[in-house]
């Protein structure tokens, strides 16, 4: 197992540690961006960018079910943008122990971070990534 | 900088052809451009060739144009490769507008062609995956989700924000796959229905297959010259390039306010042009998925927020009405080889400007006419190419 983008994302192994996402943020203006790039966006100054950790938490923006994938996912999958407290709005999969179905999922719930393999198939079974599952224990898991 | 004129258009038709590689598709619309221009080879000054995915699909990698180019006798001048995503195409048409505009050339061909069919459709799409910055599609993130969730686009939130309805979406599908039926370049000729289209395989929720763009082969070019000059070499009517603009998207925080890019480049093309969205006689727009056309609408000022689907049920957009979109049948029917795209719009609008249309030709011949074309996304919530050509006769 390796960790699919380590620049990204941050597991420890420290007890009670959640992992999270590693972002920037401008010294100047505050703006945080994620994945990291070494000029601010926004006030476009160069090289006041500071490693943040983000993302433990965040709420769910929109998502979908995609019926087809790329050569080494696997269809039907929820695809995801999550908005972070921080700031940005990201890109994620759905943790796998999800169902992908309709009413599994809601626009505005609140979702936490977790890390699991990328995919299960030969391509991606040994790269690890995040993930966003809704927060709640009540959402249904499968068995 | 000099008027440009587009002085001859070719297109190979548009679909699965198997058996052929980039420079056959592209051969026959070259020189379809080059006859149709009254243009010799050795009239060429200079190429731009527009092409995305035939490194990772076909293997040749390198030096595409040059190929392709040599292929149908065109050597020796500057060939330049342009990969723009599915906005390749039109890259290359800025490129050969340029050179003419500025001076350093009289005659420039600008060519688009894609061939995506290559026997493997999971290849295909994880190529077309590529148009995507690698962090997003290194996570899975398809293509088509970014028309269905995606901040910029977001189709759901409009069926929650407009009441827009499954049927709602399936309006530009249906009137675009009627004006493709008259289009014998067209991948798909089959009028369809709103219950066919509603009711087809649900690809990413809520886009239905045949709200989507296809996956196709095809090519096509343009010649362009001085406009001083454009009447030496044919009699047809030269189609002046009144503006060319190409922007790249922009880094978008969650709570961007600024103006949406597609709306920020027609705007340039508009004034630069110097015309206003009411004075256009017709479109060709980028329907990659079939509900972007009704946000197109507003995007590029047609009209008000919400209102896309009342301009097919009014018959302001259709074949028959006051502002056709998408004559050729669109991205959907027609078919989105994605690096010709933009040069086949440009095609289809040089016909109907002429009057060569057919049986799909609009009864009040255009005069000003726009072509719209984007590709590619960023991780900054953004397109990253978008490209507004605007044409007069």
């Amino acid at each position: 197992m390796k960790i699919l983008n380590p620049d990204n994302l941050r597991v420890s192994t420290e007890p009670g540690a959640t992992p999270c996402l590693l972002g920037n943020r401008c010294q100047q203006c505050g703006t945080i961006v994620f994945p990291k790039m070494p000029v601010c966006p926004s006030c476009h100054r160069n090289g006041a960018m500071e490693e943040v950790e983000i993302g433990r938490t965040g709420r769910l923006y929109s998502h979908t079910i995609a019926h087809f994938a790329p050569k080494g996912f696997i269809a039907p999958s929820f695809q995801a943008f999550i908005d972070l407290p921080e700031g940005p709005r990201v890109f994620s999969l759905i943790g796998s122990k999800y169902p992908v179905e309709r009413g599994v999922l809601e626009d505005g719930m609140e979702m936490r971070l977790i890390v699991e393999p990328l995919a299960d198939t030969p391509e991606h079974r040994d790269e690890l990534t995040y993930k966003y599952v809704p927060a709640s224990k009540a959402t249904r898991a499968k068995a | 900088m000099r008027d440009v004129a587009i002085i001859g258009v070719g297109a190979h038709p548009t679909g699965r052809f198997m058996d052929k590689p980039l420079k056959a598709l592209a051969y026959p619309a070259i020189w379809g451009a080059l006859d149709d221009a009254g243009v010799k080879v050795t009239d060429v000054n200079v190429a731009y060739v527009g092409n995305s995915l035939g490194g990772l699909l076909t293997g040749q990698e390198g030096v595409r144009g040059q190929v392709v180019l040599q292929h149908s006798g065109i050597t020796g001048i500057p060939i330049v490769n342009v990969e723009n995503a599915c906005a390749s195409a039109m890259t290359a048409l800025r490129g050969a507008w340029l050179e003419v505009a500025s001076g350093a050339a009289d005659v420039a061909l600008a060519v688009g062609v894609e061939k995506m069919n290559v026997g493997n459709n999971a290849r295909t799409i994880s190529a077309l995956s590529g148009v995507s910055e690698l962090d997003l599609s290194e996570l899975g993130m398809q293509f088509t989700t970014s028309y269905a969730i995606h901040p910029k686009i977001n189709l759901k939130s409009r069926m929650q924000e407009y009441g827009w309805t499954a049927a709602d979406f399936a309006k530009p599908a249906v009137k675009n796959s009627y004006n493709g039926s008259l289009n014998p370049l067209a991948q798909h000729r089959k009028p369809l229905t709103i219950e066919e289209v509603v009711q087809s395989r649900v690809i990413v929720d809520p886009l239905t297959l045949l709200m989507c763009s296809s996956i196709s082969d095809g090519a096509a070019a343009a010649v362009v010259c001085s406009a001083d000059i454009a009447t030496r070499f044919s009699s047809k009517m030269p189609i002046k390039i009144a503006s060319c603009v190409l922007q790249s998207g922009v880094y978008r925080l969650p709570h961007d306010d600024r103006p949406d890019s597609a709306t920020t480049s027609a705007y340039a093309a508009y004034e630069k042009a110097g015309i206003g969205p009411e004075d256009l006689d017709a479109i060709e727009l980028h329907d990659a998925m079939a509900p972007s056309e009704l946000m197109l609408y507003e995007r590029l000022g047609l009209c008000s927020p919400g209102e896309g689907p009342k301009l097919i049920d009014e018959h302001v957009t259709t074949l028959d009405g006051r502002l056709p979109v998408n004559p050729s049948g669109g991205l959907c029917s027609r078919g989105h080889p994605v690096g010709a795209t933009g040069l086949l719009q440009i095609c289809e609008l040089v016909w109907q400007m002429r009057g060569e249309a057919g049986k799909r030709q609009i009864e009040k011949r255009p005069k000003v006419t726009m072509a719209q074309n984007q590709g590619g996304l960023l991780l900054g919530q953004d397109s990253a190419v978008y490209g507004c050509t605007i044409l007069k006769s």
